[in-house]
């Protein structure tokens, strides 16, 4: 097997024990296994950076082109989030519950989905542009992604389910954590959305043109669009939004990979036939 | 004085003065009304949902060019994005004004100003827009502010072709354009603008030309052939460029054939004055530009297509340049030539569109910075 691939599985795999450590460290109630979780976490993220970077330089292509590039590089970016978050700022063991297991599930989809060439985007195609769209895709993700775990981790800390409570922080310390990451993923959705109208301008001339995939990025904005408006202007705080960033949550993925990628290829607007 | 108070007031000078009062003051409490209902949050978020709603439809149950036209180009739909930013307008500028200006509030003030400054720009180029696709052979010239000159086109309701200056000239097609070593595939030497004011530019997929605020596109390529009709002793007759279409095979090959995208076509050949039913195919020789072989088909003139399957008076090939005689005339593609189609746009608002994207995205990060300043302050 290729170097690429034997990191790629080596990730998937090490994410599966840190999946596993998070879910039974919150059934058994046994806090070591948090931090099995995150230093597995860590280990996987090595050879996680590894085959992406393998793959890049062994193909000179963009790492984010084919559907199962794209994830990989969005779980990427998930999981570096979540480390540095963990790592540095604010500790909040059990976080990875929720952002392990979907990197770990998504990674793995990924990899049912590799194909052993690289796809090369049209070269034409090429820009800086594409380069401030995926990260500000990326990382938007990332963003709320641990902002749905931060929103789990307020509705267990006030059921103090698994007997949680004293293992986070104060409820509303992990509320406005939440609102803060949602309002970082929005700019960067903002980001991905600005970049592609103007990648889409210079390439095709114009700006917008409700293509399937343009019109899934203006449903994230909007979901956290919606949000941000549920918190400033109505007030809303704590469970509800919490809720709602974890069913966002869901609708991101959806709308990421699920849809446009199965039922339409990567912006079919972009797919430019020389004859 | 609210309005339990003043129908209070209401009621006693009911009863006190004469003559009596109008109770009901329809022209006041209706400008009141619509601009409460404006101006309400309830309506900004039944909007944000009723358009997040839409999107979805048109995305899942609904999709691609139908998602189109059953949403995204009808007037509810458009009128939906309107109430929007009228909405925006009185709700949150009526709300942030007389507030005192923070880092915050600048923040937001100028996301939703961008907001509205874009959609009044997408109406407004929504009524002056121009969209046309160009269609040129090596050497030819059209004339921009002739609608014959395009294929197809689509424009705003107010646009005028009189805004379209000068002529297009396609010089040269170039294949395997290349720009600092990367491949840009086809790339158009193409010649804009009024006689002794001419802009000549390369263009390929990520460099346009742009003139007077029109922009030229590369789109699409082909071959044309100059077909050409003699009779016996060699004298030419009639010459016509004829634009080929390429055909993906099932080897995925490309056949290039006179016809329409669907599939091979004969032709009336010559144009004015028919003598045959013609089609022509073109083989290019996989090492020199512009050369190859060509196939001729040829029917005794009759109207319509010809069906595929009936089998032609006279058939055979020759490589471009030579001759293929075809009962008293003969026939020869003299030579192979591109055609190109651009895509020509005029969108005057969309300066003010990409501006304000980029304002809206400065406001968001200007109000998160200030949250996040506050924040640390302690106060927040
Ligand atoms: C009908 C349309 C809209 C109305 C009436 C509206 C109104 C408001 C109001 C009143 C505020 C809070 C100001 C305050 O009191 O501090 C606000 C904040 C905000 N709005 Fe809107 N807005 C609208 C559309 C949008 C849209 C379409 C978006 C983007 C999806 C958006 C994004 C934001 C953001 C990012 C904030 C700041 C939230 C924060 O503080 O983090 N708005 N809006």
């Amino acid at each position: 097997m290729k170097s690429e691939l034997v990191c790629f599985w080596l990730a998937v795999a090490l994410y599966g024990v840190s999946t596993f450590s998070y879910i039974f460290g919150l059934i058994a109630r046994y806090d070591k296994l948090y931090l099995v979780g995150l230093l597995s976490a860590l280990a996987g993220f090595l050879p996680h950076t590894a085959s992406i970077g393998l793959r890049w330089a062994a193909s000179g292509v963009e790492p984010f082109i084919t559907i199962s590039e794209s994830i990989t590089f969005g779980v990427f970016m998930a999981v570096l989030l979540f480390l540095v978050f963990q790592l540095t700022v604010k500790k909040v063991p059990p976080l990875g519950v929720l952002v392990m297991p979907t990197s770990f599930v998504l990674l793995g989809w990924a990899g049912t989905l590799i194909k052993e060439v690289a796809t090369s985007l049209n070269p034409a195609l090429q820009s800086a542009w594409l380069w401030v769209h995926i990260v500000g895709a990326t990382t938007g993700f990332a963003s709320v992604l641990i902002a749905a775990g931060l929103g789990l981790m307020y509705l267990m800390k006030e059921k103090d389910s698994a007997g949680i409570a004293d293992r986070l922080p104060e409820l509303s310390v992990l509320d406005t954590q939440s609102y803060r990451f949602v309002a970082g993923g929005f700019i960067m959705y903002g980001l991905m959305i600005v970049s592609g109208a103007y990648w889409s301008n210079t390439v095709k001339g114009n700006y917008w043109a409700w293509d399937p995939v343009e019109v899934w990025s203006l449903v994230s904005w909007l979901i956290y669009g919606i949000y941000l408006h549920l918190r400033v202007t109505f007030g809303w705080r704590g469970s509800k939004l919490a809720w709602y960033s974890l069913i966002a949550l869901v609708v991101m993925i959806v709308s990421y990979w699920g849809i446009p990628f199965s039922l339409e290829t990567f912006h079919s607007g972009f797919r430019i036939d020389h004859s | 004085m609210t309005r339990n108070e003043r129908d209070e007031v209401e009621l006693v000078a009911e009863t006190e003065s004469f003559p009596v009062e109008p109770r009901y003051h329809p022209i006041h409490r209706i400008p009141r009304m619509i601009y409460d209902f404006l101006a309400s949050a309830r309506l900004a978020m039944a909007l944000l949902v009723a358009i997040l709603v839409c999107c979805l439809a048109g995305v899942t149950v609904v999709r691609g060019a139908q998602a189109w036209l059953t949403i995204f180009s009808t007037l509810w739909f458009n009128a939906l994005l309107v109430l929007l930013v009228v909405n925006v307008a009185c709700c949150f500028f009526g709300r942030i004004w007389h507030r005192r200006i923070t880092v915050i509030s600048f923040g937001m003030i100028l996301f939703h100003m961008s907001f509205v400054a874009m959609f009044l720009a997408i109406v407004y180029d929504s009524l002056f827009f121009f969209q046309g696709s160009l269609r040129l052979t090596e050497g030819e010239t059209l004339q921009n502010s002739d609608p014959h000159s395009y294929d197809g086109y689509r424009q705003g309701r107010f646009f005028s072709f009189s805004r379209l200056k000068g002529e297009t000239t396609l010089v040269k097609m170039i294949r395997g354009y290349r720009v600092g070593g990367e491949d840009k595939r086809a790339a158009y030497d193409v010649e804009v603008g009024e006689p002794g004011h001419k802009r000549r530019e390369v263009i390929y997929i990520t460099n346009n030309l742009d003139y007077k605020g029109v922009k030229y596109l590369p789109e699409k390529e082909g071959y044309s052939a100059l077909i050409v009709l003699s009779d016996k002793t060699g004298k030419e007759l009639y010459g016509a460029h004829v634009p080929l279409q390429s055909l993906k095979q099932k080897d995925n090959s490309y056949l290039y054939t006179t016809g329409t995208k669907e599939g091979a076509g004969s032709f009336p050949f010559p144009q004015d004055s028919p003598l045959y039913s013609l089609q022509v195919a073109y083989r290019p020789d996989p090492v020199k530009d512009r050369s190859g072989e060509v196939f001729f088909q040829v029917w005794p003139y009759r109207e319509g297509e010809i069906p595929q399957q009936e089998q032609p008076a006279a058939a055979g090939k020759a490589p471009v340049g030579q001759h293929f005689s075809a009962g008293g005339h003969t026939l020869a593609a003299k030579e192979i030539r591109y055609w190109v189609g651009m895509n020509v746009r005029h969108d005057p608002g969309k300066p003010v569109i990409l501006a304000s994207l980029w304002v809206g995205l400065a406001g968001m990060i200007i109000t998160t910075f200030g949250r996040m300043r506050k924040g640390r302050a302690g106060k927040g």
